[in-house]
């Protein structure tokens, strides 16, 4: 289901209420022009699954679904750490890995793999 | 007066490089904050960067517990991608190796745990004998001990050999006998019981707000095992029964997990005894790969440590975008909720019995 990013908190609140109560993971892929962030959500009880997509722009803000799914903590550092995406309203912001001098984003295309390597 | 206690990066109890900044009032946990990423490798990263059937090798790398599930679960989304069936023997084939893998990975973690628990390296060398013997096994068939990247599109890379079926009946009894042994020895003993009853209780409902899976979230009264609710190989046409405890504490999962160990025992004869004849050999290894028909594909396994999933964005020869779900990562954000409360000292109890793998967590 692709919604838009402003909706997406009632659409989550709505899935939540509508029986999906578990959130299986949330990821991203960069589309170059576009991101496109997926929700996978899961009903525990008849084990159906749904898919919430958000496509964004490059420099998009995303609100926080902590207070919705709390299991959403740490995907939501690795999301903002891997693919640069801000995330609103988060108590804890720290990074969840370490933080290397002159990389960020590393999952963006932009970031070309091994280019960050420097010899002595 | 609150305390700030730091534990790690290199800590016997963390199983690799996990660093904890523990919030102590007197000696009750008041806060947890886990900091990982000492081990991050970049994998997803790594894969959009080399050919598919190059990332299989660097897949079993994740979870050096349980390579084979790995590879398992990646060669299933390539299948999946490209449209390729798995052969009716090999389906049984990857069966029986891949519940293999669990009870070797169950086994280590049984041993970890007890050293966790403070009775240092009598059940550890125990266990690691017993995985040893399941190593073996699996070095006849695939030539390696660690790291096996058997898996193959379609199938396996070698079949099982002549004598596999009398070795491993041999080698399930033995365990059987073991592992009922290992539940007396420390299911009567009143200090393992003192240590892991009514500690670090995770209730039903928190479990699945937080994310759980695996073994964690069975043992927690969730009844949620992706070999029976989203059945992949013959897992349906033989008798498989979720295990599920219902307190939720450290014991529990204990109990989770040697019900399981039995569970794939029982697995195991079963699928040797209705396996087909016939050919399990896969394609073999290319670098050009055959072309892609699913652009996106989700495939999930129940792996040793819980849920593993691939969502992969397929390309011509690479994945565009491979994300892996990794059971470890989820099942380590719920620690902070679990140890709040908790005595210092029963934090190593709860996180032996979350199975960490650092490399997976961190990947």
């Amino acid at each position: 289901m692709k919604i838009e990013k402003d909706n997406l908190l009632d659409k989550l609140r709505e899935a939540r209420k509508g029986g999906f109560d578990y959130l299986v993971k949330i990821t991203a892929v960069d589309y170059l022009d576009h991101l496109e962030v997926i929700y996978f959500l899961r009903n525990m009880s008849n084990k159906k699954e749904e898919n919430i997509r958000v496509e964004i722009k490059n420099g998009d803000a995303l609100p926080s679904i902590v207070e919705i799914y709390k299991a959403a903590d740490f995907y939501e550092r690795e999301l903002s750490e891997m693919f640069g995406i801000e995330i609103l309203g988060r108590k804890i912001n720290r990074l969840l890995l370490e933080k290397w001098d002159g990389i960020d984003a590393p999952l963006r295309k932009s970031f070309v793999w091994g280019s960050a390597y420097k010899s002595d | 007066m609150l305390t700030k206690i730091n534990v790690g990066p290199i800590h016997p109890s963390t199983h690799g490089v996990l660093r904890l900044v523990v919030t102590l009032d007197g000696d009750t946990i008041v806060n947890v904050e886990p900091h990982i990423g000492f081990l991050h490798r970049g994998v997803e990263k790594l894969a959009e960067n080399r050919m598919y059937m190059q990332n299989e090798s660097y897949m079993e790398k994740i979870d050096y517990a349980a390579p084979m599930a790995y590879s398992d679960l990646y060669v299933a989304a390539l299948e999946e991608a490209m449209g390729i069936q798995t052969k009716e023997r090999a389906k049984y084939v990857r069966l029986i190796l891949l519940e293999f893998q669990r009870i070797a990975s169950h086994l280590l973690w049984l041993g970890t745990f007890c050293n966790d628990l403070g009775q240092m390296f009598t059940m550890f060398m125990w266990t690691m004998k017993d995985r040893d013997l399941i190593l073996n096994l699996l070095q006849d068939v695939t030539g390696s001990r660690m790291f096996y990247v058997n898996m193959r599109l379609g199938g396996v890379s070698i079949d099982l050999p002549p004598n596999f079926e009398e070795h491993a009946k041999k080698l399930l009894d033995y365990l059987e006998k073991r592992l009922k042994e290992y539940e007396v020895y420390l299911e009567k003993n009143p200090i393992f019981i003192e240590r892991t009853k009514n500690v670090g209780t995770l209730k039903r409902n928190d479990a699945i707000e937080l994310g759980v899976t695996g073994p964690v979230l069975r043992a927690s009264g969730v009844n949620f095992d992706v070999r029976r609710d989203y059945s992949y190989y013959v897992y349906d046409k033989l008798h498989f029964i979720p295990q599920v405890q219902t307190r939720g504490d450290v014991f529990a999962r204990y109990r989770v997990r040697m019900l399981e160990m039995r569970e794939s025992i029982k697995l195991i004869r079963d699928a040797l005894k209705s396996m087909p004849e016939g050919d399990a050999l896969g394609m073999p290894v290319k670098l050009i790969s055959p072309p892609v028909k699913e652009s996106e594909v989700k495939v999930r396994r129940e792996l040793p440590r819980g849920e593993g999933m691939i969502f992969m964005v397929a390309d011509k020869q690479r994945p565009y975008r491979l994300s892996i779900r990794a059971p470890a990562f989820i099942n380590l954000s719920s620690l902070r909720q679990i140890a709040i409360g908790e005595r210092y000292a029963d934090l190593f109890a709860i996180l032996g019995s979350l199975d960490l793998v650092m490399a997976d967590v961190d990947r």
